[in-house]
C-alpha cells in the first residue's frame, strides 16, 4: 500500500490535529489563496477575458464554433413574457436544466428529471408546478444568481445523463469532471460527486466528495470528503477508487481546447460525460478553487512550476505536445483498479 | 519595469513621502508624535448668522474676558466685513460692519483657543461700587402675591444670597413645585421667553433685592457641533458677581464642562441691518498648542490645511481618516488571516456604526434586528416576490423594526434605543438581503459564518480605531496614512498562506 509508504516516511506531529506550519505546507507544494491570485490568476487572466466564460452563452456559441460538444440549447429565456409561458415553451421536453448564464458556483442551477402530469419532478422527487418554475426563471431573470446582481438570462438545456459508473458513485446529482490547466497544460483533474449533504451540489466545501483523477490515464487514485481522505462513498458506500473515467483522451483535448479558445492562462474546465454523447463541455472556470490539491494528495505548485518552465522553453506548443508532456509528468501512483 | 520594481518604488516613495512629511512636522514645526505630549486647548468657534436686509450691517458680539489676553488665541472670519474689537471697561465685543449694503445669508465666525483646565471664566468678578437696587417687576395680581409669598419665604428661611438663589432654584426646577411656583411659572412661559426659568428666577430675585442678570456659556462638547448659547445666571451676592448654572445651583460651574463666554449683562449679539439671526458655537479640542498650529498652517504642506478648516468642517474629518484605518483590518483579516466576511467593506461600515454606539450594545442591536429581518425576509421568500420589491420590503421592515426598538428602550428607560437610528439602516437591509441568499445557496453555515466573520472584523476594527494614539495620528497626522496605503500595497503582493489555511489544509498528506 503506497499510503502506509508515505506515512512511514512522514511522521506525524501532535500539531497535525490543528494544523500545519507554512514551512510544512510550502515542502508539500500546497497553493494558497494569494498565491493562486498574485502568481497565477492576476498575469495569466486578463479581465476582459472573464466576459466570454462568466457568461455561458457566449462560453457555449464558442466552443461550438471549436467543434466541442455541449449541452442542446432547448431555449433561452430573455423577457418576462416567455418566463410566463416557460412550461409551454418547454412541451415536449420530458427532462432539462435550467441555469443563470451568468451564474456562479453552482447557484441557481435547477434539474428536472421527469413529467409527472403537469409538474415537473426534480432529481430528489420533490414536485415543482409550473408556477414555481415560472418563478424560478423570473428570479434568474432579476439577476438573483448573477454575479453583483446583474439583470440575466435563463439558459435551458439538455439535462446530461452520465454514464452509469458514474451515476453509481453520486448521491442523486450527475458528477462532474474539473481539470485544471496552466498555459494549456493539464495539471491536475479531479472528479466531484454529490453526498446527501451536500444536496445535488458538485461543491466541497457544501460536503460533496471530490476524487483526484491521474493525468496520464483517467483512473481515480484518491477521494476526500471535508478535506480528509476516504476510499468508499460516504452515503452510498461504494468504492471511490481505482475507477476509469471513460473517453479520458476526449476529456484532456476538450480541456486544452477550451483554453485555447479563452486565451485564459489558468483555467479550470467542467466536463460531464453523457451515457449515449460522450463527454460534453458544462462550463469553464476563470477561478478554479483550491480544493484540487487535496482531492489529489499533491501540492499545485509541483506541478505548476515545470509547466511554467516548459511553457518558457516553448511558447509555441500545440495541444498534442502539451498533452503529452502533462501525461509524461503528471503521472500518478495507481492503485488497483476495482473490480 | 517589472510589476514587482513598480510596487516596491512606489511603496518607497509612499514611506519617503509620508514618512519625510511627519519627520518633518514633529522635528521642525515641533508638533508633539505622541499623544501623551500633547498639550490639550480649547477651539471655541462662535458663528453669527443672519439673512441682511439690504442695509449696511453692523454686528457687535459680545467676547469672553480671556479675548484680551496675551496667550489666547483669537481670530475672525468673514468676508468683506470691517473688524475690530472694541473695549469698554473690561467688556469685550466684536464688531463687524460692513461698508456697502448686504443682502441674502451672512455668516460672520470668530474662533478663540485657550488652555483646559478648571478655569471656566466663572471667576467672582468683584463689583465697582453697589450695583443698583433691581426694579421690581409687576405682576398683576394673584401672581404678585404669589410671586411675594415665595420671596418671602425664601427670606425667612435663608440669609444671605446664595442661600436664596439656591433655594428659589431647587423650587424653579423642581417638577411638582408648590401652587404659587406653578402659577408664576406658567405665567413666565405664557412670555414665550428663550428661558423662562431663568427669567423668572432673574424677577424673583430681584424681589429679595439681589441683583441678576443673564449670562452665557458654551458647553465644552466636541460632539453637539453647532450648539446654541447655553443660558446661565449670574447675581450679586453683595461684594461681587458670581455665575452659576440655574439647572445646578449648587455647584461652580466646572471649567473642563462649560466656558463662560458673555457676562455683565446686555445682549449677547447686537445685530443692525439683518433678521433672523443665530449665534451658534462649535468646540473642538486641540491638541497641538497655538503657536506651532500658525507654523503648521503657514507650512506648504495642503494636507495639513484641514487644521485651517472652520471647526465645524473639521469635526468631520474626525470619522473620515479613521475609515482607512478600518480599511486596514479589512485587508489583514481577510488576506493574511482569512477570515471570511459578508462583502469587503461593510465590516468598515459596522465599525463606524459601533464608534457612535458602545460596541456590547451595537452588537446585541445588530443581531436583534438581522436575526428579526432574517425571519421576516423567510416570509416574505414564501410569497415569491421578485427581488427588487423584495429588497425594498426588507428596508420597511428594517425601518418598523428600528422604531420598535426605539420605543421599547426607551419604555424601559435605556437611552440607548434613541441612538439606535444612527445605525446605518443600509448595513442591515443589505446584510439581510446577501445573508439570506447565501442561506439558501449555501447552507445555514456559510451564512453564520459570514456574517460573525464579519461582525468579529468589525469589532477589531473598531478596537484599532479606538486607541487614541492611532486617532491622534490620522488627525494630526494625515499623511502618515501614506505609510498605512504603502503596507496596503505590500499585503496586496503577499502570497503566502492566509492562517485559515493552515487549518484547512490541517489533513493534507502527500498521495
Amino acid at each position: 500500500m503506497p499510503d502506509t509508504e508515505t506515512a512511514a516516511v512522514e511522521k506525524p506531529k501532535w500539531w497535525h490535529r490543528w494544523f500545519r506550519t507554512p514551512s510544512e505546507l510550502r515542502e508539500m507544494g500546497v497553493v494558497g489563496i494569494n498565491m493562486r491570485n498574485a502568481r497565477f490568476l492576476l498575469p495569466n487572466n486578463p479581465r476582459r477575458l472573464y466576459e466570454l466564460v462568466d457568461n455561458k452563452l457566449r462560453t457555449k456559441a464558442l466552443a461550438e464554433e471549436f467543434g466541442m460538444t455541449v449541452a442542446e440549447t432547448y431555449c433561452v429565456v430573455r423577457n418576462p413574457h416567455d418566463a410566463n409561458r416557460i412550461d409551454k415553451l418547454l412541451d415536449g421536453r420530458e427532462a432539462f436544466v435550467i441555469k443563470p448564464t451568468r451564474g456562479s458556483g453552482g447557484k441557481g442551477i435547477m434539474v428536472i428529471y421527469k413529467r409527472e402530469g403537469k409538474n415537473f419532478v426534480k432529481p430528489s422527487g420533490t414536485e415543482v408546478t409550473p408556477g414555481d418554475l415560472r418563478n424560478h426563471v423570473s428570479n434568474i431573470l432579476a439577476g438573483l444568481f448573477s454575479l453583483g446582481g446583474k439583470r440575466d438570462y435563463a439558459l435551458v438545456e439538455y439535462r446530461v445523463q452520465p454514464a452509469t459508473l458514474l451515476t453509481d458513485m453520486s448521491f442523486q446529482g450527475a458528477p462532474d469532471v474539473r481539470v485544471v490547466m496552466l498555459h494549456g497544460y493539464p495539471v491536475m483533474a479531479m472528479l466531484r460527486a454529490s453526498t446527501k449533504e451536500s444536496d445535488g451540489r458538485s461543491n466541497l466545501h457544501q460536503g460533496a466528495v471530490g476524487i483526484g483523477i491521474d493525468i496520464a490515464t483517467g483512473m481515480s487514485v484518491r477521494a476526500i470528503h471535508h478535506g480528509k481522505p476516504i476510499t468508499h462513498h460516504p452515503d452510498l458506500g461504494i468504492c471511490l477508487i481505482g475507477v476509469q473515467i471513460p473517453d479520458w483522451d476526449t476529456i484532456l483535448h476538450m480541456a486544452v481546447t477550451c483554453q485555447e479558445m479563452t486565451g485564459l492562462g489558468y483555467l479550470g474546465v467542467d466536463i460531464m460525460i453523457d451515457e449515449s454523447m460522450g463527454p460534453l463541455m458544462i462550463e469553464v472556470n476563470a477561478r478554479p478553487g483550491l480544493a484540487i490539491q487535496m482531492a489529489n494528495g499533491i501540492g499545485l505548485m509541483r506541478r505548476l512550476v515545470p509547466v511554467v518552465e516548459q511553457h518558457a522553453k516553448n511558447p509555441t506548443a500545440d495541444l498534442e505536445t502539451k498533452i503529452a508532456f502533462s501525461k509524461k509528468h503528471f503521472r500518478a501512483k495507481l492503485p488497483e483498479p476495482r473490480d | 519595469m517589472s510589476a514587482q520594481s513598480k510596487l516596491l518604488t512606489a511603496v518607497a516613495a509612499l514611506v519617503a513621502i509620508g514618512g519625510g512629511l511627519a519627520a518633518y512636522k514633529s522635528q521642525k514645526l515641533g508638533v508633539p508624535f505622541w499623544e501623551d505630549q500633547r498639550v490639550d486647548e480649547w477651539l471655541v468657534e462662535a458663528k453669527i448668522s443672519f439673512v441682511a436686509t439690504g442695509r449696511k450691517v453692523t454686528a457687535k458680539l459680545s467676547l469672553p474676558a480671556e479675548a484680551a489676553g496675551e496667550k489666547t488665541g483669537q481670530e475672525s472670519g468673514s468676508l468683506g466685513y470691517g473688524y475690530h474689537i472694541k473695549e469698554n471697561g473690561d467688556k469685550l465685543t466684536a464688531v463687524w460692519s460692513s461698508p456697502e449694503e448686504r443682502e441674502d445669508a451672512q455668516a460672520l465666525y470668530y474662533r478663540i483657543r485657550f488652555k483646559g483646565g478648571l478655569e471656566s471664566g466663572s471667576e467672582e468678578i468683584p463689583a465697582i461700587g453697589k450695583p443698583e437696587t433691581p426694579e421690581v417687576p409687576d405682576l398683576p395680581g394673584s401672581l404678585g402675591v404669589a410671586a411675594n409669598s415665595i420671596v418671602n419665604r425664601a427670606l425667612s428661611t435663608s440669609g444671605d444670597p446664595d442661600s436664596i438663589f439656591v433655594t428659589l432654584f431647587r423650587q424653579i426646577n423642581r417638577e411638582n413645585a408648590s401652587q404659587e411656583y406653578l402659577l408664576v411659572k406658567r405665567h413666565y412661559e405664557k412670555m414665550s421667553l428663550s428661558d423662562p426659568n431663568i427669567a423668572m428666577g432673574i424677577d424673583l430675585l430681584g424681589m429679595a433685592g439681589i441683583p441678576a442678570r443673564l449670562s452665557y456659556g458654551v458647553r465644552l462638547d466636541e460632539e453637539n457641533s453647532g450648539q446654541r448659547p447655553y443660558a446661565l445666571l449670574e447675581y450679586y451676592d453683595g461684594a461681587s458677581w458670581k455665575v452659576r448654572d440655574p439647572l445646578e445651583p449648587t455647584k461652580v460651574p466646572d471649567g473642563r464642562e462649560v466656558y463662560v463666554w458673555h457676562r455683565g449683562g446686555g445682549p449677547l449679539l447686537d445685530l443692525d441691518g439683518g433678521e433672523n439671526s443665530r449665534v451658534t458655537f462649535t468646540v473642538v479640542k486641540d491638541r497641538i498648542p497655538l503657536a506651532r498650529l500658525t507654523d503648521l498652517r503657514e507650512s506648504p504642506f495642503l494636507i495639513s490645511t484641514i487644521l485651517a478648516l472652520p471647526a465645524s468642517e473639521r469635526a468631520v474629518f474626525r470619522y473620515i481618516v479613521l475609515i482607512p484605518l478600518g480599511a486596514f483590518i479589512v485587508v489583514l483579516m481577510r488576506n493574511i488571516i482569512g477570515i471570511p466576511t459578508l462583502g469587503t467593506f461593510m465590516p468598515v461600515l459596522l465599525a463606524l456604526a459601533l464608534l457612535e454606539i458602545k460596541p456590547v450594545q451595537g452588537i446585541i442591536m445588530f443581531s436583534i434586528l438581522v436575526g428579526a429581518g432574517l425571519w421576516f425576509r423567510f416570509l416574505l421568500s414564501r410569497m415569491n416576490l421578485l427581488v427588487v420589491p423584495r429588497v425594498a420590503a426588507c428596508v420597511v421592515i428594517v425601518t418598523l423594526l428600528m422604531m420598535l426598538m426605539g420605543v421599547i428602550s426607551y419604555q424601559l428607560g435605556m437611552s440607548v434605543g434613541i441612538k439606535i437610528t444612527l445605525f446605518p439602516m443600509i448595513i442591515i437591509a443589505w446584510t439581510l438581503e446577501r445573508m439570506s441568499l447565501i442561506w439558501e445557496e449555501e447552507g445555514k453555515h456559510s451564512a453564520i459564518v459570514q456574517v460573525s466573520g464579519s461582525v468579529f472584523v468589525a469589532v477589531c476594527a473598531y478596537y484599532f480605531m479606538k486607541v487614541s494614539q492611532i486617532q491622534y495620528w490620522a488627525f494630526y497626522f494625515p499623511e502618515m496614512l501614506l505609510l498605512l496605503l504603502a503596507f496596503i500595497l505590500l499585503i496586496g503582493r503577499y502570497t503566502g498562506y492566509r492562517i485559515s489555511e493552515l487549518i484547512r489544509f490541517k489533513s493534507f498528506t502527500n498521495a
